[in-house]
């Protein structure tokens, strides 16, 4: 019982988030709010692993915490609208 | 085990009202740099109280660590990532509302 | 479980609408992402693993990377639109209605009885015990060793599209010549 309360308000979050990114008026208000939103999918994969008990999936958490951080590293590296490679000045 | 489980429902909704917080938070403040407190909020205290508390229902010990790891690596990459949004954003000349010495360049 | 279902469907409609309709790609791009990251939750839900592995390394980590590479060489917003697109929705929803018409003779998720599941797959599920020495994952022993030449083929042409799609987006010197030397060190 309580993983269905904890992954129902992982799912408000979720539409919250989604709500501040379809919104925001400038672009690091979308990016704050993927990042939040990648965060809450890792915290959702755990709560779906307790609930459906199998726990074998909470390898995809892990690999998910990683891209989340490798995909905002990318979107800082190109908001000055470089290419690859090049110093964000 | 009874007690396992109050503490187990005592995290899990304490984290779930941060992380329903935090939402709100982002929704409801007027400008870039105060949401940043409501994305901080939901990183740091919802993930490690929820995670907390499902520590506390794991069948063995593999998936205890498994947790912890994933905990780890969420409270280094997820402050991380919004400190450098907030440097990048500071770059690009946007400063607080409340800082009247600058100008900033949001509306 | 059933709401979670609804709300995480809902969400992938939801998201897929604003992909589309909204002009500023650089938000766009970041929208694709957050549809991978539920669509891997929904593949999470559906007791797919590896497809959810998948999803999770190709859509969000590098599939958004390489977008952003390429936004980096052309426009920032879409061009608006002027005139309504009358022929192509009539006909994007006359393949829809075909499709969706011709998915309710399916049979349900999971039968036992249906045809996919009645040959050759009951030997697969029999043989890959021994055959593989104990391996657990029949998905694996199907996708590696039974099926493998499919699996060669499909190897070889990502790879393919990943060298080409590295070419396009390499950084041209004749075109820029005011950068620095490709000698510098990038902090």
């Amino acid at each position: 019982m309580m993983f269905i309360v904890a992954a129902i308000s992982i799912l408000i979050t979720m539409c919250l988030a989604l709500i501040r990114a379809m919104l925001g008026p400038t672009v690091f208000d979308r990016v704050l709010a993927l990042n939040m939103f990648g965060t809450k999918t890792v915290l959702l994969i755990c709560a779906i692993c307790f609930l459906t008990d199998r726990t074998d999936f909470l390898d995809l958490a892990l690999l998910y915490s990683l891209m989340n951080f490798i995909g905002m590293v990318a979107l800082l590296r190109f908001s000055h609208y470089t290419s690859f490679g090049e110093e964000v000045s | 085990m009874i007690v396992l489980d109050i503490i187990s429902w005592a995290l899990i909704v304490s984290g779930a009202f941060f992380s329903i917080v935090g939402g709100i938070g982002i929704i409801r403040f007027p400008e870039f740099f105060s949401r940043l407190h409501g994305g901080g909020i939901t990183d740091t205290m919802g993930a490690a109280l929820i995670l907390l508390g499902l520590m506390f229902q794991s069948p063995n010990s593999l998936v205890a660590i498994k947790l912890v790891m994933i905990l780890f690596f969420l409270l280094v990459t997820s402050p991380s990532s919004c400190h450098a949004l907030s440097n990048s954003a500071l770059a690009q000349g946007h400063w607080p509302e409340l800082d009247t010495t600058r100008k900033s360049k949001n509306k | 479980m059933i709401y979670i279902d609804i709300i995480i469907l809902t969400l992938l409609a939801v998201t897929a609408v604003t992909v589309a309709r909204i002009r500023d790609l650089w938000a766009a791009v970041m929208f694709t992402g957050i549809y991978s990251f539920i669509g891997a939750s929904w593949m999470l839900l559906l007791d797919a693993p590896d497809v959810a592995f998948t999803e999770a390394a190709v859509g969000a980590g590098i599939s958004t990377v390489l977008m952003l590479g390429t936004l980096a060489l052309t426009n920032k917003a879409e061009k608006p639109s002027t005139s309504v697109p009358v022929v192509p929705f009539l006909v994007v929803l006359g393949t829809g209605a075909a499709l969706v018409y011709g998915t309710l003779d399916m049979p349900h998720f999971g039968d036992p009885e249906a045809p996919v599941h009645q040959h050759p797959n009951p030997s697969f599920v029999e043989r890959s015990q021994p055959d593989m020495h104990g391996l657990p994952n029949v998905v694996t022993a199907v996708l590696a060793s039974y099926r493998g030449y499919d699996t060669l083929g499909e190897t070889a042409v990502i790879f393919t599209a990943g060298i080409g799609v590295l070419i396009i987006l390499r950084r041209d010197k004749r075109t820029a010549p005011d950068e620095h030397s490709s000698d510098e060190v990038v902090t």
